[in-house]
């Protein structure tokens, strides 16, 4: 192991934690902040992924497009169509109670993995999307270009942070609190609920949607296995839940924690004997639920727990 | 006169010590394996053929002038965050200095392009067939020994066109193994002349396909290309056409020449179809006693899938390193063409020291392996051998080879 080994195992590390804490902050402006179920993570997710993907990458024959379009402009679509996309789910199922809208999203998560793998006229089914850009790609290469892209993420990570701790201290985001804890008082003040968790879901579901473009840009390559709900959905909630869930600097803990025990703990199985190397990787997953129900049993409300904030006086 | 003369001395005295200062260096190569997740099953034979390579390097006297070779496991998980994070840690953390695997496409494509492309370090595939990986631009970082799904695809149209079969359906199953083939197999077969009446994705794991089956023998085609795997679809496929008359002579695939499709239709009915797989050469004398070698040490499984390629995988590695005569990860990309394609003194599985011995007498060598010969292009793909297998008695047998 050597320091500069060390460093870049650091910013692969950050690259991943980071595109993962834009999926946690979202989803703590979804579930955190609304009380909104979303259990279909994935499909934004892959909405966001698969747009960045085609509007970016070069022309091919293989998909719809590339259109070759600045990496800026690839997020932002991503963003839109992924919010889009949470909008006309939101419209059909805001209104269900928390379980219902668990199922109706895993189920709408399902029919856009379905189409993403059926339709090749626009994402080349399982064969994936190759060739997808990454910023300032032409002026950097090596490991340089690593560091300059754990930066950009790292930059749309403070700004998904920025707008997340904007919404929760605006009255926009005591009303979201406020009907998260009792729907009924809220209506009873005059609050339409529907708009406002439309709304909520809307802003989660484009930050889903542009860390699903950022994972297409840092795999230059995207196909239908990158977004296993294991790894993107489950993993997500994982990490709101054990950092604190309603706390921005909580969402960011948890997916960069999290993300360090689902990475750290190899390296401690990687010391058994290697007659278990096969078993080892079930030993690590094994740690990981350990660690998960000591957070969950010690911090009932995550590691960080949700502070409301003060009323600033006018 | 004097100070020649001591810096003579000083000269030699200075090789001496360089000599035997070569110390032996201990090499770290890192197997991007996806032990958990959806390759789980696969693995076990896998690993073992991986490991038999590090002990045959160890057996034969070790590596770069004695040193330990040692295979440093690494879960991928078989998708593509994992494998990213895996790889990371294999080559910054362990300092492997390069990289077996990615057994799966995505991992496999992922891994490379985060990691071990930015990073230099040399990436060899025994499984990903994918086509995407030869278009890369991966720096010639990133090799694989099996040939790519398009390959498989070309040779299976013309194998299908030399048996005067002018007309064919095609069911494929829908993930990138079969869209891969069944994609390249239409283009290859209709350049050639041959027509594709129907061809039809279906999803693996239903229980019946009597509905996709009724509109592919509505077209008219001579017989059915099935490309899936037997313990998915593919046996149902068969099963199901013949029991309904659909088809009676079917054209597969190695996903499909499998003892459980012979188990459940009978060797009679399969008596007029044949089927494709990547083989070793015709004449490859490798593969019997390496077989019985892998048997013997770990008890089964060296008729398992990718067993060869994984073993000749690490091998390739170990001995680009040696070549190289050190760890330093771009001489080693640079010494894999040589220590692997022809010309050169042909060396075999468990031939270590008889290749130590030739690299270290600058002569150039040749590895041919149990899975083929592994001529690498300008890609990092090799061509490798399809065999035409026909059903005999209850198993297969190989009565043709392609290039």
């Amino acid at each position: 192991m050597t320091a500069d080994g060390l460093f870049f195992y650091f910013v692969a590390f950050m690259t991943m934690g980071g595109i993962y804490a834009i999926l946690c902050l979202a989803l703590n402006m979804q579930w955190g902040f609304g009380g909104l179920f979303n259990a279909g993570i994935a499909g934004f997710y892959a909405v966001g992924a698969y747009t960045g993907a085609i509007l970016t990458s070069a022309r091919s024959a293989s998909h719809v497009g590339g259109f070759d379009l600045p990496i800026v402009v690839g997020l932002i679509v991503a963003g839109i169509l992924s919010g889009l996309v949470g909008w006309a789910i939101a419209r059909i199922c805001v209104r269900l109670k928390a379980d219902y809208l668990a199922m109706a999203s895993i189920g709408i998560a399902e029919i856009i993995r379905l189409i993403v793998v059926n339709e090749e006229w626009l994402t080349n089914g399982s064969l994936g999307i190759a060739g997808i850009p990454r910023p300032l790609e032409k002026l950097f290469n090596g490991r340089e270009a690593e560091l300059v892209f754990v930066v950009f993420v790292w930059i749309l990570v403070a700004v998904t942070y920025l707008v997340a701790q904007r919404l929760r201290v605006s009255p926009w985001g005591r009303v979201m609190r406020a009907i998260r804890d009792n729907d009924v008082a809220a209506a009873s003040i005059g609050k339409d609920i529907q708009r406002f968790q439309t709304e909520t879901f809307i802003v989660g579901a484009v930050f889903m949607g542009i860390a699903g473009a950022l994972s297409a840009h840092y795999f230059k390559f995207f196909s239908p296995d990158a977004t296993e709900p294991l790894l993107v959905t489950f993993l997500t909630w994982v990490m709101l839940i054990a950092g604190g869930s309603g706390n921005n600097r909580g969402a960011i803990a948890g997916a960069l924690i999290i993300w360090a025990i689902w990475s750290l703990t190899e390296m401690l199985t990687n010391q058994l004997p290697t007659e278990w190397a096969t078993r080892s990787a079930y030993i690590r997953m094994l740690l990981i639920g350990l660690f998960l129900q000591f957070v969950l049993q010690r911090f009932r409300s995550g590691l960080v727990p949700e502070k409301p904030p003060e009323l600033r006086p006018r | 006169m004097k100070l020649t003369a001591r810096s003579l001395i000083a000269t030699a005295l200075a090789a001496a010590i360089v000599s035997t200062g070569v110390a032996a260096e201990d090499v770290k190569v890192g197997a991007l394996m996806g032990i958990t997740g959806p390759l789980a099953n696969f693995i076990p034979p896998i690993l073992n053929a991986a490991k038999l390579a590090e002990a045959d390097v160890n057996a034969g006297g070790g590596i770069l002038g004695g040193g330990k070779f040692t295979l440093v496991v690494s879960d991928g998980q078989a998708a593509a965050q994992p494998s990213v994070d895996a790889a990371s840690k294999l080559v910054n953390l362990e300092n492997v200095a390069a990289i077996m695997g990615g057994l799966s496409s995505g991992a496999t494509v992922a891994a490379a392009n985060a990691v071990s492309i930015p990073n230099k370090v040399l990436q060899l595939s025994p499984t990903a067939t994918t086509p995407v990986m030869t278009d890369m631009e991966d720096d010639d970082y990133v090799f694989r020994i099996v040939p790519s799904d398009n390959y498989q695809g070309r040779v299976l149209a013309k194998i299908v066109l030399d048996e005067g079969i002018k007309k064919v359906a095609v069911a494929y199953v829908n993930n990138d193994y079969g869209v891969g083939i069944a994609g390249t197999f239409k283009a290859a077969y209709e350049s050639m002349g041959g027509t594709v009446a129907a061809y039809e994705k279906h999803e693996d794991k239903k229980n019946s396909y009597r509905g996709e089956l009724a509109t592919m023998a509505g077209s008219g085609a001579e017989a059915l290309v099935v490309i899936a795997y037997a313990g998915g679809s593919g046996a149902k496929i068969v099963k199901q056409s013949l029991e309904n008359g659909f088809f009676d002579r079917f054209i597969g695939t190695d996903g499909l020449r499998d003892d459980i499709l012979i188990e459940q239709v009978g060797a009679d009915a399969l008596a007029t179809s044949f089927f494709s797989a990547p083989t070793s050469p015709a004449d490859n004398p490798i593969a019997g006693p390496f077989h019985e070698r892998f048997d013997k040490a770990y008890g089964e499984g060296s008729d398992k899938p990718f067993v060869d390629q994984s073993y000749d995988a690490t091998m390739l590695i170990a001995l680009a390193i040696e070549k190289a005569g050190s760890t330093d990860r771009t001489a080693i990309r640079d010494a894999l063409r040589e220590v692997s394609n022809a010309p050169g003194e042909i060396i075999q599985p468990g031939e270590w020291n008889k290749a130590v011995k030739l690299i270290a007498a600058g002569t150039d060598i040749n590895y041919e392996g149990v899975s083929g010969q592994h001529e690498f292009d300008a890609a990092g793909d090799v061509s490798g051998y399809i065999g035409k297998f026909i059903v005999k008695g209850d198993t297969y047998e190989q009565i043709g080879i392609f290039e």
